[in-house]
């Protein structure tokens, strides 16, 4: 879990710089940013979501759990707002967030590969699944803003990604396999017996999606902000095919924002 | 505005969980049970994935049979199931699966009476599924015996890529032609996750149940065939190099036993088959306590050395206290033989040495011939 250390440390730098400029512009270059349009806000929160096949395939059959995981984001923003009414803005941000999830499903009749220390085996499986997905991002979005009135404001755009530090992997158990095809030998999994999968060094190191959201300023400095980020291309490389549908990060930031 | 929130992350489950589609149609076709009308079966049919053997009473005739079939929910299976056949030959049934996107063939044969041969020298094999599957057969030529292994297994850990990689296989310099080739292997990074981290290399006279290889080891290796000899002694020829080290199994890993050599095994057993045991398995083939068996000829631990000639052996068949064969029973085929051969003794608890390779050859069970049973009969 070097990824929660990284943003627990880097959550810890963001709070001094809280504390820092806690009253007001006390910088001459704050100053100047605002005299021309140039607004700045730190933020932190937490991302609730999954990488998900859309639509679900018809293999899964049910969804057994779902853990959203702790998923920690810190970021910044800078928007321009355009003149006169300062209604209209750009904004690019950075923030480095984590997203994961934990789900265990029940799937019929689906097509898998697991290739582990040169062993592969290759089939139909019918029964449980369980999933865990941790991925490092950073994150660059650039979206067009718009102020509704002094305290709401909205914001639409996409944004890019580059996955740092990844995590798929999990288990198959109660079920079975049938070998190569349908039509292949059952090898019934029960009790302790189960296989695992490790699917880590095949996520996209660039990924892209849309971002929407919106932003209530709460006080005068504080913003309260939730975004939906999804994600539109597959997590994976595209030379991987184990894995036979596309998953897609769709994520709900919810979080706070300190408006310089 | 928290509140709005929460509701769409609960709007984004809940639809997630409601985007699940309807259920595929099956595309499994499998014979899933298998029965014959009227009290004609000796046994319990044998089903394997592409195969069912009908096992019929002494005196059946074969050549107007209508077995019936039950399947996958949703398959249709050709010719129908319930349609009458000759099965002098084995006849080929299509089971077309429910999505209509698969289809397998499985031979039917009618096994009858005893109809297994004395003597084996592997000289036939077939490759099934990338592995060698001996068979026997008869002065006719006809193929009446089937070998098992545990190749089946090996083979879901994709450790090997051609027939001699796996743990059975024929090979070239038999004592004559050919002969049987055990080799304990490696089963690579799958059998260490699955806790089965070797596989000695097995033959015998059974089946081997694929489906529960993985959670029940010791019951997937089913011994016995209807027998209708009265078996004296188990001869033949083997070869053996143990492999370098000796490990025992730990959950996945092998942990090397240093001054331990590995060990081949031979068995046979002679046993009764009763409704609730008509096969042995690994758990009670060789079991003291095993009410069903009659007679064990096992090499003895003298034998159990490295040998680099081909080297005889002639066990005798020793009956278990107070046990006999019944000649009524022995001529209705209520009594079953099976025959086991091991690269490494302790192999179904996945400990051995890998590398130990035991060559077998020209064995053969010898029994009783017709006239000396006679006496017997008339002794009782």
């Amino acid at each position: 879990m070097k990824a929660i250390q990284h943003i627990t440390a880097a959550l810890a730098i963001a709070a001094s710089a809280f504390t820092a400029s806690a009253q007001g512009y006390t910088t001459p270059g704050l100053e100047w940013s605002s005299r021309h349009g140039i607004h700045y806000e730190v933020n932190a929160g937490l991302n609730i979501g999954g990488a998900s096949p859309i639509p679900l395939p018809a293999e899964i059959r049910k969804i057994d759990s779902y853990n959203p995981n702790l998923n920690l984001m810190i970021g910044a923003t800078a928007t321009k707002w355009i003149e006169p009414t300062q209604r209209w803005g750009v904004s690019v941000g950075i923030r480095f967030e984590t997203k994961g999830m934990k789900t265990g499903a029940t799937v019929k009749n689906y097509g898998m590969e697991i290739i582990q220390d040169g062993s592969r085996v290759k089939g139909n499986w019918t029964g449980k699944v369980q999933t865990k997905y941790s991925s490092t991002q950073l994150c660059i979005p650039i979206l067009a803003n718009y102020r509704i009135n002094s305290r709401w404001r909205v914001n639409f755009g996409p944004y890019i990604a580059l996955a740092l530090n990844n995590d798929f992997s999990g288990k198959v158990h109660d079920g079975y396999l049938r070998e190569g095809n349908p039509t292949g030998n059952k090898v019934v999994f029960e009790g302790d017996s189960e296989a695992t999968y490790d699917f880590s060094d095949e996520i996209r190191l660039f990924q892209w999606g849309l971002q929407a959201g919106g932003s209530w300023l709460a006080f005068r400095h504080l913003a309260i902000n939730a975004n939906l980020t999804w994600g539109l291309n597959n997590i994976f490389n595209s030379s991987f095919k184990t894995v036979s549908f596309d998953l897609y990060p769709i994520y709900l930031n919810l979080g706070f924002g300190y408006a310089f | 505005m928290k509140l709005f929130k929460l509701l769409t992350v609960a709007l984004i489950l809940s639809s997630l969980e409601s985007c699940i589609k309807k259920e595929p149609l099956n595309a499994e076709c499998d014979i899933i049970s298998a029965t014959m009308p009227g009290d004609i079966l000796n046994r319990q049919p044998v089903i394997q994935n592409d195969k069912v053997t009908f096992i019929v009473k002494n005196g059946v005739s074969v050549t107007d049979l209508a077995p019936e079939f039950e399947l996958t929910p949703g398959a249709t299976i050709d010719p129908p199931s319930g349609s009458s056949h000759n099965f002098i030959i084995p006849q080929h049934y299509t089971v077309y699966s429910e999505d209509g996107h698969w289809e397998k063939v499985y031979t039917v044969e009618v096994q009858t009476g005893n109809n297994i041969n004395l003597d084996f020298d592997f000289e036939h094999v077939r490759i099934n599924n990338g592995y060698d599957v001996f068979y026997e057969l008869d002065r006719d030529g006809n193929e009446i015996l089937t070998w098992a292994s545990g190749n089946a297994g090996f083979k879901l850990t994709g450790m090997a890529s051609s027939p001699d990689g796996f743990p059975t296989f024929q090979t070239d310099n038999g004592r004559s032609g050919k002969c049987a080739a055990l080799v304990t292997r490696s089963t690579g990074g799958f059998g260490a996750m699955a806790k089965k981290p070797l596989a000695a290399g097995n033959l015998f006279i059974g089946k081997f149940n694929i489906g529960t290889a993985l959670s029940k080891p010791l019951e997937s290796t089913q011994f016995g065939t209807p027998f209708m000899n009265v078996p004296r002694y188990l001869t033949g020829y083997y070869q053996y190099t143990p492999g370098e080290t000796y490990c025992e199994a730990d959950g996945g890993k092998l942990v090397p036993v240093p001054g331990k050599i590995d060990k081949f095994n031979i068995y046979a057993v002679f046993f009764e088959a009763t409704p609730d045991m008509e096969m042995l398995d690994g758990t009670n083939a060789l079991s003291p306590d095993n009410e069903n068996i009659i007679a064990v000829a096992e090499i003895s631990d003298a034998q159990r050395v490295a040998t680099k000639t081909w080297t005889e052996f002639n066990i005798p068949f020793v009956y278990r206290d107070g046990k006999e064969i019944d000649l009524k029973k022995l001529s209705e085929g209520k009594y079953s033989i099976t025959i086991v051969c091991s690269s490494s003794i302790d192999g179904d608890y996945f400990s051995g040495a890998i590398g130990s390779t035991l060559l077998v050859d020209e064995v053969s069970l010898v029994c009783l011939s017709q006239d000396e049973l006679k006496p017997q009969q008339s002794q009782e």
